[in-house]
């Protein structure tokens, strides 16, 4: 008998559109043309993710990105990641400040407690905080209870609303790792709009037992992390691949409508002394151009949702 | 002594004294493009030989970063190829005819070629029986005969995933060419036990997106050199026996932002070359089946002695 079943050669979902019921098939290119307020056509989104990589965090059933290389107790590991909460995250401010760009913070939540001061400095600039769920070390998977999952997230959320005094509508699973159940509790909890699958370049909606949420195009394979962090790759190849990014959206946004370029940074990678001038020179070249802008997660969620593109 | 397990699938050929192969219009290098464009399932059928998701399900990181391929990535790749007039030859998987019908449309507008590369990326051929691969190679067959009109000729094997007689079961189903072997920089009669003619074609890893850009984490900047002097060893080496040149692509990587110059710019360098034939995986099998499958099996024959049942 084979191991390979006869209902292997069944396939229920093999129909026009997706295999689930989250998102509705769209191709970018059929997306009318349209411009952003004020008539802009790129909008620079840059996140910076605040992350609490706890020393004895777990390594499975999901891999953390950027988690701990090495056993417990590594000091290495753990105190190179919270360098970025003290000291990256301050250059991130000065080179964000230098060319007026709020960002959004894409917050663990146990750093509004630990780190009271890393919050001020956010509200006071006017940057937008959006929930990143607990800490590194609970991520999220299909493995948690719907129980356990719902007090992440309500715990996410509450703690920011709480430290912040922002609505906090916006909502990034660490890691980028889903249950099969974190876009139904994070609506349950009031959000506006996820960051988490990497498969546009703009929004969309997001179907929810709670109703639709809107999806925003936060970029993984552009991300600090993956390029210098996963792929040890130099700062050169970075800067390289933005500025390449950046030129493709600004000609498309322009031909075809409007586009956002997603920066998503971690004040432990990209604010190293080595690498944080690159920023610099990538903010200034995008931010000169005509018809670019930066905008928070949410400002890009509510200019989309105006718009009533599908 | 253990004897090891092979199946056998190529007789030896050395790259020297080989029939001289002539392409069309003088050309030295037969170039092609290979546009894999894929469906993974978020929630596939587990398969016994290998994880097919990397995070425990659903792995939407990794299911997202794909999907991209199909909502954005594709378009994108096709007008770069359009603006060069290069034609693909498509790596399908064929239940995309049935989840994006707009895309093969837009295949079919191009006049790209379509073959197999199973029905999903997410089922293997891994554990099958000869039949149940036979069931995969006739619906391939009949999905994009329904879809485009076309003759289904070329075969890639869903992830490389096959098994040991996969490519005798593709000759006695009337497949022309497979992808499945990397051996070669030229096309070669493969062995199988039928007496049909089974073409392999050159698909190159070296120059493919996903082992380049994903799994060895090499610049784009980098990549586009690679296929550079990756082509321009070719076209040297093709002035004395054609070659082939193929690079495989994922509109899921290439068609990103920051990538979308490679492709651009290595096709303004391949086509500022006089000498090179743009073709499709089954212009190059057929060319090479008419032309030179009955000398390169005569000549290889003395390489080739009797071994030892």
């Amino acid at each position: 008998m084979s191991l390979i079943p006869d209902s292997y050669f069944d396939y229920p979902l093999r129909k026009k559109g997706m295999d689930h019921d989250r998102y509705a098939a769209r191709y970018l290119r059929d997306v009318p043309a349209f411009q952003w307020q004020g008539g802009k056509t790129l909008l620079v989104w840059a996140t910076v993710h605040l992350e609490h990589f706890p020393m004895d965090m777990p390594a499975s059933p999901v891999k953390p990105i950027g988690g701990m290389d090495r056993p417990y107790p590594s000091v290495w590991d753990y105190s190179t990641r919270d360098y970025g909460n003290r000291v990256g995250i301050e250059r991130l401010f000065k080179v964000l400040d230098k060319h007026g760009v709020k960002a959004t913070a894409a917050m663990n939540s146990a750093l509004a407690p630990r780190y009271p001061y890393l919050m001020q400095e956010i509200v006071k600039r006017g940057w937008e905080v959006a929930a990143a769920g607990v800490d590194m070390g609970h991520l999220h998977h299909s493995q948690l209870t719907e129980e356990v999952e719902k007090a992440l997230v309500t715990e996410a959320f509450a703690t920011l609303r709480a430290a912040s005094g922002q609505a906090v509508t916006g909502w990034h699973s660490p890691s980028h790792s889903q249950s099969a159940l974190t876009p139904d509790l994070v609506a349950d909890a009031g959000a506006k709009y996820l960051c988490d699958w990497i498969n546009d370049d703009l929004p969309y909606a997001f179907h929810t037992r709670a109703g639709d949420l809107t999806h925003l195009p936060l970029s993984y394979d552009l991300s600090d992390h993956k390029i210098l962090g996963l792929q040890n790759m130099p700062i050169d190849d970075y800067e390289y691949q933005l500025d390449a990014a950046f030129d493709v959206l600004l000609d498309e946004s322009r031909l075809r409508g409007g586009r956002i370029l997603s920066l998503s940074l971690s004040p432990w990678i990209i604010a190293q002394p080595g690498r944080i001038d690159a920023l610099d020179r990538l903010l200034g070249r995008f931010l000169a151009a005509d018809g670019v802008a930066s905008a928070t997660g949410e400002e890009i969620r509510s200019q989309w949702d105006a718009l009533g593109i599908a | 002594m253990t004897q090891w397990r092979e199946p056998f699938a190529y007789d030896h050929a050395p790259y020297a004294g080989r029939p001289k192969i002539e392409w069309p219009n003088g050309a030295r290098v037969a170039f092609w493009v290979a546009p894999n464009i894929e469906f993974y399932e978020l929630a596939p059928p587990p398969s016994p030989t290998r994880a097919v998701w990397y995070r425990p399900e659903p792995d939407i990181l990794n299911y997202s970063m794909r999907d991209y391929g199909n909502r954005v990535g594709f378009d994108r790749m096709a007008d770069v190829m359009a603006k060069y007039g290069v034609r693909g030859s498509v790596s399908l998987n064929v239940a995309v005819c049935d989840h994006f019908p707009e895309i093969i449309e837009r295949c079919c507008e191009l006049e790209w070629e379509l073959f197999s590369h199973g029905v999903y990326n997410t089922r293997y051929l891994y554990n099958m029986t000869e039949d149940q691969q036979r069931e995969i190679i006739r619906q391939s067959r009949e999905t994009i005969k329904r879809a485009s009109g076309q003759d289904l000729d070329g075969w890639l094997s869903p992830a490389i995933s096959n098994g040991e007689t996969t490519q005798d079961l593709l000759a006695e189903e009337g497949i022309k060419y497979t992808l499945d072997l990397f051996h070669d920089d030229q096309p070669m009669p493969v062995k199988t036990r039928s007496k049909n003619r089974l073409v392999s074609v050159p698909y190159m890893m070296e120059c493919n997106d996903v082992p380049v850009l994903n799994f060895k984490n090499i610049s784009p900047k980098n990549y586009l050199e690679i296929i550079k002097t990756h082509f321009d060893r070719l076209y040297a080496e093709g002035e004395e026996s054609g070659t082939v040149m193929c690079v495989p692509l994922h509109p899921y990587l290439i068609g990103q932002p920051h990538r979308l110059h490679i492709l651009d710019e290595a096709l303004k360098y391949v086509t500022g070359h006089d000498k090179v034939w743009l073709a499709t995986g089954r212009e190059i099998a057929a060319h090479f089946e008419a032309n030179y499958y009955d000398s390169f099996t005569d000549w290889m024959k003395p390489f080739n002695p009797e071994q030892p049942a």
